[in-house]
């Protein structure tokens, strides 16, 4: 979907009303079973289970043996009833072949909108639900909120994400918008200004190119306003907007803020329950997405006339804000291409976060496997790339620990598996 | 960001409809991975797997394609390192 977007730019070329509208519904479509896996099958083993539950426990059987076999059945129902529309619209749900400079391949034909319909319905449905899961599981479990609101998971740092001109959440077009940790609007851009806000800072240590906020500059993997560090994803998303622009999710969005003390929500962990409440924003959004006419309209294309040169295209992902960049010769062909992808932009802060935690949960040389997990929750909880297998069956992420001395001398080192 | 790299099913445990299970290979580094999305995959398919999740079946000249361009983008790389051998 960026890709698509980055070529409109790159031919100048603006699609016609309906081929945005199909492109944001099935991002929404895309969302929704996305936010669906991370929840159920990811994150869940951490609240629905619990953080210290035994290790055995911590996968998505055990947040079966809580919440229900028939649920499991429906996620994965849900999940294939939103692959099958995504197939039947984009060619591929993984890497779609839809997206064209100036719209979409081909328009979804009128008979076919009770069906979208449906499924929209279906979808509100299950993000409600999911809602009420967390409302009950895990708010009303002290300790699970304890948890969230622990120092050892906080972190007072720039957020960044798109927003719409109502200055509310969008996760397909709009403008990015940067608050500060007090959660004061520092900056707002499009896409293609990204090279004059943001910037790319490296380590010998890792491969990651961590991004940072040019006009702070890098001062460090340090919390507060002098430190150019940022975060995106759910929790950066509902901080940088000013309400949410559907009514479910709106309400749920007014909770979490009340619950949370204001904006801005520095909790790392609370990131899971506004990824639960984007959920029901993506299913409510394609519900207006599928009951608009104009979504089902044969208008989707806008042939290109310009001569390409450079192109910008940025979306909010799952992880976080994507940006594309292609530069080309006048026949189009690719010259340079710049991809600045989601945990890039989290990536400084995800190492902040595993930092904190250890360092406030590991005391007197006393490491077992429960704060072992506790540490992972700290990095789990952004949903990173890098966090590969994390809770599939029966694979674990390769956590290693090393306890040095104050001398550096390397006391005992531990691994997950 | 799902580089979406195909993996070929080596072994299958039917252990239940949300614990099915299997080995896939993803050129030679074999994981273990959940394959309760796609139950209609087979021992020899090919899937698409994130976060440990097979989320996708491939058909095999879909997979073919994009084993190819993978390769291609190696070979590309190499050529820009002035190196020939690939393995």
């Amino acid at each position: 979907m960026a890709g698509a977007k980055t070529l409109d730019n790159l031919f100048k070329v603006d699609p016609p009303a309906a081929a945005k509208k199909v492109r944001e519904m099935m991002y929404n479509i895309f969302f929704v079973e996305d936010h669906a896996l991370h929840f159920y099958f990811l994150g869940g083993p951490d609240f629905v289970v619990g953080p210290t539950a035994p290790k055995g426990e911590r996968n998505i059987l055990g947040v079966l043996g809580k919440v229900g076999l028939e649920i499991g059945k429906e996620v994965i129902g849900l999940r294939k009833q939103m692959r099958d529309l995504m197939v039947s619209v984009m060619g591929k749900a993984i890497h779609p072949v839809f997206g064209l400079p100036g719209g979409i391949s081909k328009p979804i034909k009128k008979d076919e909108q009770q069906k979208f319909i449906d499924a929209a319905n279906h979808a509100v449905e299950f993000g409600e639900f999911t809602l009420k899961i967390f409302n009950d599981i895990v708010l009303k479990n002290e300790q699970y909120v304890e948890t969230i609101l622990s120092d050892a998971y906080t972190h007072k740092t720039y957020y960044m994400g798109l927003v719409d001109e109502n200055n509310q959440l969008n996760f397909y077009d709009g403008k990015l918008r940067i608050v500060n940790p007090d959660g004061e609007e520092f900056a707002k851009f499009t896409g293609s200004e990204y090279v004059e806000h943001l910037s790319e800072h490296v380590e010998p240590w890792s491969y990651i190119k961590f991004l940072f906020l040019k006009n702070v500059g890098w001062n460090g993997f340090e919390d507060g306003k002098d430190s150019g560090v940022y975060a995106v994803a759910p929790l950066a998303r509902l901080n940088v907007s000013d309400g949410m622009p559907t009514p479910k999710a709106h309400a749920a969005y007014e909770q979490y803020f009340e619950t949370l003390g204001g904006k801005p929500v520095h909790q790392t962990l609370a990131t899971h329950w506004a990824r639960v409440i984007e959920m029901v924003y993506a299913a409510e959004r394609f519900l207006e997405l599928a009951t608009d006419e104009e979504t089902f309209s044969p208008d989707v294309r806008t042939i290109p006339t310009e001569t390409p040169e450079k192109g910008v295209g940025v979306i909010e992902a799952p992880r976080g804000t994507l940006f594309h960049h292609y530069e080309t010769d006048e026949n189009g062909i690719i010259t340079a291409a710049n991809l600045l992808v989601a945990t890039q932009n989290n990536a400084a802060r995800i190492a902040m976060s595993v930092d904190k935690s250890a360092r406030a949960l590991i005391k007197d040389g006393k490491i077992d496997d429960g704060i072992l997990n506790l540490v992972e929750m700290a990095f789990r909880a952004y949903d990173p790339c890098h966090g590969c297998a994390t809770h599939s069956l029966p694979g674990q992420m390769p956590l290693a620990v090393r306890i040095y001395d104050s001398a550096h001398k390397l006391l005992r080192e531990l691994k997950q598996n | 960001m799902c580089l979406a790299v195909p993996g070929k099913i080596l072994e299958i445990k039917e252990t239940g409809e949300l614990t099915r299970s299997g080995k896939v290979s993803f050129g030679g580094i074999v994981k273990e991975i959940n394959l309760a999305y796609t139950p209609e995959a087979n021992i020899g398919d090919y899937v698409i797997v994130h976060v440990g999740f097979a989320i996708s079946t491939l058909n095999e000249d879909e997979a073919k394609q994009t084993l190819k361009y993978l390769r291609e983008i190696t070979e590309i790389e190499m050529e820009l390192r002035g190196e020939n051998e690939i393995f």
